[in-house]
């Protein structure tokens, strides 16, 4: 059985590194995107397990890409953790994704959470 | 009963103050006078009834002359109030002097004992016309007793009575007019004080009018201020987050195996990288509850959850500085509380990080409880420590924003000093009040007391 993915849809370049070591520490195969509106292509074709969704992002924002998720049947399965610096949006946001993190996310933390979230099939 | 209003009927309206006192003055004078007329009438009708089959001539007379004089006392009233002061005061000085004219026998009026009666029109023409009227009524007075005179046998006109009458009219001439001229003075005191107070209101209203530009000016500031700590501290967050995470996998051995003194370098690496973090949190903090950005989410959740964190956020602290943490929950707390988890959790720590960085020996204890005393509807954290206290003088500076209380004591403790001060002002934020009590060599005690949601109250 092949590992599950995972997005990172994150344009800073280094917290995209941290995030995606981080969930191939909890054994996902990860992709990074840093736009907004390559991640509404890919997601056209590919169906991840689990997301990582930055909310403030080039050409399309994480807010539209979350919407155009939830709107998408084929994606009912993807877990949805969005990655803010902004305690508003957190709060606005959470009944929306499976997980809200504010931003400073560590390594760790996001590690054990997606491990939890959703584990490496055995 | 009501004076100001009966004296408002003495008052006659006019644009010259001058004439409106005079016109008051007279109806003052016509009141007077009205009521001894008004009880003459009523002796002589008195008189007149008791003696209804034989009247006395001289009663009806004096009964006829006041009713007539009532009347004219009306119409004098009537044109003072209605027409003109001055054609007023003339007709009462007439009629006034033409009343001592006849009062009395020729004889007594010329030079007896009714000549003095002449004075009270006289002193009147001073004060109810104008000031040198009284020589005119001094004049028409010497020209009724001269007549009077020369109409009976022997008599020649009384040189000095007329020439007393000019005398008394300079006297009444000479006090009016220093009257006058001391309302005058007062009149214009009174315009220029007014001048001053509308001028100093005036300059009252620029200056207010800049005062509040000013205020503006600082709360917009003030608006901008809070605002670069705000986006400063996101800036700087990010990379922070960027470091710490770098550390973190390079700890993890996400990129191979590390020697001890590289373990030692990442651990420094990661410490202060999250004091600078810390730091940051409280600026932004500090920033977001000045700019009224901050706000309270309150959710349900057990007090238990509480020191269950506060233990795995501050454990390694402890154990590090070698102190005790204890924590308890009293039985009386309910076991579903109602607050902003989050931000309780920071109060907290910021509480217990500050008594540790203070505490040398022993420990810290974390009590929550229902508070005793007037506080019947709320529930208290309390974090006791048995460090060296504080001063009564500096328990005021303990919770002001980028204050230490002796930074000789916080040397190796480096922050902005903004942990207290935070944690006080979330704590109003979340109506509560935040309480300490120390003793220098005796320790400290900080006691959170917060409302209980209504239906969790203490019946009393």
């Amino acid at each position: 059985m092949s590992k599950r993915s995972a997005m990172i849809i994150e344009d800073n370049e280094d917290l995209a590194i941290i995030f995606a070591e981080a969930l191939q520490a909890a054994g996902f195969d990860t992709g990074i995107i840093q736009d907004g509106s390559t991640a509404l292509t890919r997601l056209e074709s590919c169906v991840p397990n689990i997301i990582i969704l930055d909310l403030h992002l080039p050409h399309v924002s994480g807010e539209d890409i979350l919407k155009h998720i939830r709107a998408d049947e084929r994606l009912v399965e993807t877990r949805v953790i969005i990655a803010t610096a902004d305690p508003r949006m957190a709060d606005m946001l959470k009944d929306q994704a499976d997980l809200v993190l504010l931003k400073p996310i560590s390594f760790g933390q996001l590690r054990d959470l997606a491990g939890r979230l959703s584990p490496q099939p055995a | 009963m009501n004076l100001r209003r009966y004296s408002e009927l003495l008052e006659v309206s006019s644009g010259d103050p001058d004439d409106a006192r005079r016109r008051q003055l007279l109806n003052i004078l016509l009141l007077g006078l009205a009521v001894l007329t008004l009880l003459t009438i009523l002796i002589t009708g008195t008189v007149i009834a008791a003696h209804m089959a034989n009247p006395d001539k001289a009663a009806l007379l004096a009964f006829f002359v006041s009713l007539g004089a009532l009347a004219a006392i009306g119409l004098v009233f009537a044109i003072n109030h209605y027409w003109s002061g001055q054609v007023a005061s003339v007709l009462f000085l007439l009629m006034l002097t033409i009343v001592v004219a006849l009062s009395d026998e020729p004889r007594q009026v010329v030079e007896g004992r009714s000549v003095f009666l002449f004075t009270i029109p006289i002193l009147m023409a001073s004060v109810i016309l104008r000031p040198w009227a009284s020589f005119a009524l001094a004049g028409l007075s010497s020209l009724v007793i001269a007549t009077l005179a020369l109409r009976l046998p022997e008599y020649v006109p009384p040189a000095p009575t007329m020439l007393g009458f000019f005398a008394f009219a300079f006297v009444a001439w000479l006090s009016a007019r220093s009257l006058e001229s001391a309302l005058k003075d007062l009149r214009d005191i009174n315009r220029e004080l007014d001048q001053r107070v509308e001028k100093r209101t005036q300059e009252l209203q620029v200056a207010n009018k800049e005062l509040a530009r000013a205020n503006e000016r600082l709360r917009e500031l003030d608006r901008l201020k809070s605002k670069f700590v705000s986006m400063v501290s996101h800036e700087l967050r990010t990379p922070l987050g960027a470091i710490q995470g770098f550390a973190e996998m390079l700890q993890a051995g996400i990129y191979g195996s590390l020697s001890k003194k590289q373990e030692d370098a990442l651990e420094r690496i990661s410490k202060n990288t999250r004091r600078l973090l810390m730091i940051v949190n409280d600026l932004l903090d500090q920033a977001r509850i000045e700019a009224g950005e901050l706000s309270i989410r309150p959710t349900v959740f057990s007090p238990s959850d509480l020191t269950e964190d506060l233990k795995s956020t501050v454990g390694v602290l402890v154990e590090r500085k070698g102190l005790e943490l204890t924590t308890e929950v009293a039985d009386d707390v309910p076991d579903s509380l109602y607050g902003d988890k989050e931000r309780l959790h920071q109060i907290l720590v910021n509480l217990t990080d500050n008594a540790i960085k203070f505490t040398d020996e022993g420990g810290v204890h974390v009590h929550i409880c229902r508070p005793d005393g007037k506080h019947t509807s709320h529930w208290a954290i309390e974090v006791s420590d048995t460090g060296p206290g504080i001063s009564e003088e500096d328990e005021e500076l303990v919770f002001a924003p980028f204050r230490r209380v002796d930074d000789s004591m916080t040397r190796e403790h480096i922050g902005v000093g903004l942990g207290l001060s935070i944690v006080k002002q979330l704590v109003e934020l979340m109506n509560g009040e935040i309480i300490l009590e120390s003793e220098p060599g005796q320790g400290s005690t900080f006691t959170v007391v917060l409302p209980l949601q209504p239906e969790q109250r203490r019946t009393v």
